[in-house]
């Protein structure tokens, strides 16, 4: 056994070197500045979520509320807003995309919570949504009261399970998640009756109600969760700018107008 | 990145690993048994003379090596309800995991048991002993040795292959590191700890597998070597 822990000592070496190196570099305050010179702005967002970030299979265009807003900030560097890339990533995915420099940020229904911000930074709100189930309609399943003791289907990465877990311990009942990959993954879960609730943000289970007309999506909301546009710790110079931009935005009532162009009815910043 | 407190918030948190780790090694060392009945049954039929055996053989591992694990996990776990057979999240795991890595053992022990030479055979029958006991006695004690070692690879395999198991959501380690992770997004001290918990569950196969070999070896040489010696002095030069 000696020769096996030595042999395992020099691997957990190993693992947390390549850990430490990772972790280091970017930081400073010439974010901006490194995207100027690059000469476009990396971009994180969704490919699935309609009306927020989604890529249109007729044009290969990513479209939506995020896209929009991501482009924005490209015109505020650059003045030129199409001047950015988008890279598709899932709850899974963004957060290392971001530390690694492979993105510049992050706009993908990223919910702030305080966790969170001990991580990345966070822009102010510019969408808050609330949690949703959606059911198969012979269920007979009208809310979360109906739940107690059954499973419900949830994203990986996001906080829907806990936040779930929470009310349903306020009514007294108990709720069982399984997180899957994606959201099609949650949907196919629900019509095979291994989960029998898909849970997110009400604004995403309409693209999926959508998708299976046996399915039917329960008007009650569980959490308010704000979106936010998230930047690397330490990068406080892109924080600060795409914070003007959402505050702009706001007052300017561009973003209320980017709502009703993407048909999003969730509501805007609290 | 790597700061003291991201490691306390780990460590708070650790029934969470536990739990992962403690349905990994009941999901793996169900599989494992299964994989080995399957792979030294259908290893077998690839080599009796009975034809229909032969072909169920060689279907099976023709099936099971080559289409992907995880679509076979994905046909158990969303398909099948579909016809009506909903099977619990750890058998739909174990299942999947003892068939397709049983596909690879039944090779293993088909390759082992071809590569003793013809000799033993006519030796053995020479002898007076029949088919199945020269299975018993010659063959086989000869093709463990063999195929021990690509054995051992596959049941290292088997553990990490056991991460199917987070897709489909088993709540096995890997589920569950994936959900505390992206819960805190603490990626770097969450995945850092995974590898190592896998590390500390194949480090030790491996290392029992080595002992293993050198026993065998051992054996081989008080008991096998007399035979091999006086074999090779009947074969003619």
């Amino acid at each position: 056994m000696k020769r096996g822990s030595r042999w395992l000592m020099a691997g957990i070496g190993v693992l947390l070197a390549l850990s430490l190196t990772a972790g280091c570099g970017g930081g400073g305050g010439g974010a901006i500045a490194k995207i100027k010179e690059r000469g476009y702005l990396k971009v994180g967002v969704k490919a699935d979520v309609l009306g927020f970030g989604y890529k249109n299979p007729d044009t290969g265009q990513f479209e939506g509320l995020e896209i929009d807003i991501a482009k924005a900030v490209a015109k505020k560097i650059f003045g030129d807003e199409s001047k950015v890339e988008f890279t598709p990533v899932t709850a899974k995915t963004r957060t290392g995309l971001l530390d690694s420099g492979d993105i510049d940020m992050v706009a993908a229904t990223f919910t702030i919570t305080e966790e969170r911000k001990k991580i990345v930074d966070f822009s102010p709100v510019y969408y808050s949504d609330g949690i949703q189930l959606l059911v198969m309609k012979d269920s007979g399943i009208q809310s979360l009261k109906d739940m107690d003791g059954k499973t419900i289907g949830v994203s990986k990465g996001a906080d829907t399970g806990q936040r779930l877990k929470d009310k349903a311990q306020e009514l007294g009942i108990t709720v069982n998640t399984a997180e899957y990959e994606t959201y099609p993954e949650i949907l196919t879960a629900l019509e095979a009756g291994r989960v029998q609730a898909m849970a997110t943000d009400g604004s995403i289970l309409k693209t999926y109600q959508a998708q299976d007309p046996n399915t039917v999506l329960l008007p009650d909301k569980y959490s308010e969760e704000p979106y936010g546009i998230a930047t690397k710790k330490g990068n406080d110079d892109l924080r600060d700018l795409v914070a003007d931009v959402i505050n702009e935005m706001k007052q300017s009532g561009e973003l209320q107008k980017l709502y009703e162009k993407w048909g999003l009815t969730g509501g805007g910043s609290s | 990145m790597f700061e003291l407190w991201q490691w306390q918030q780990l460590f708070s948190d650790w029934r969470v690993f536990a739990a992962g780790l403690g349905q990994t090694i009941l999901a793996s060392g169900l599989a494992l048994v299964l994989s080995l009945v399957l792979g030294v049954f259908m290893g077998l039929f690839a080599l009796v003379p009975l034809r229909a055996l032969r072909w169920l053989n060689r279907v099976y591992v023709e099936v099971f090596q080559n289409t992907p694990l995880l679509v076979q996990t994905f046909f158990l776990y969303y398909g099948l309800p579909h016809a009506g057979i909903t099977l619990p999240v750890l058998a739909v795991g174990v299942i999947a995991l003892g068939v397709y890595t049983g596909a690879y053992i039944a090779e293993i022990v088909r390759a082992g048991v071809q590569a003793i030479p013809k000799g033993q055979y006519e030796a053995a029958y020479s002898q007076g002993f029949g088919y199945w006991a020269t299975m018993r006695h010659i063959i086989l004690p000869q093709a463990i040795r063999v195929a021990l070692p690509p054995l051992t690879n596959q049941v290292v395999n088997l553990v990490k292959n056991s991460q199917i198991l987070a897709l489909i959501p088993g709540y096995d380690l890997m589920y569950q590191a994936d959900s505390w992770t992206q819960q805190t997004l603490l990626y770097q001290p969450g995945y850092v700890t995974v590898a190592v918990l896998y590390l500390c569950l194949t480090l030790p196969l491996a290392h029992l597998a080595r002992k293993l070999e050198r026993m065998l070896a051992r054996g081989r040489a008080e008991e096998v070597r007399p035979t091999v010696a006086r074999a090779s002095g009947s074969v003619p030069a």
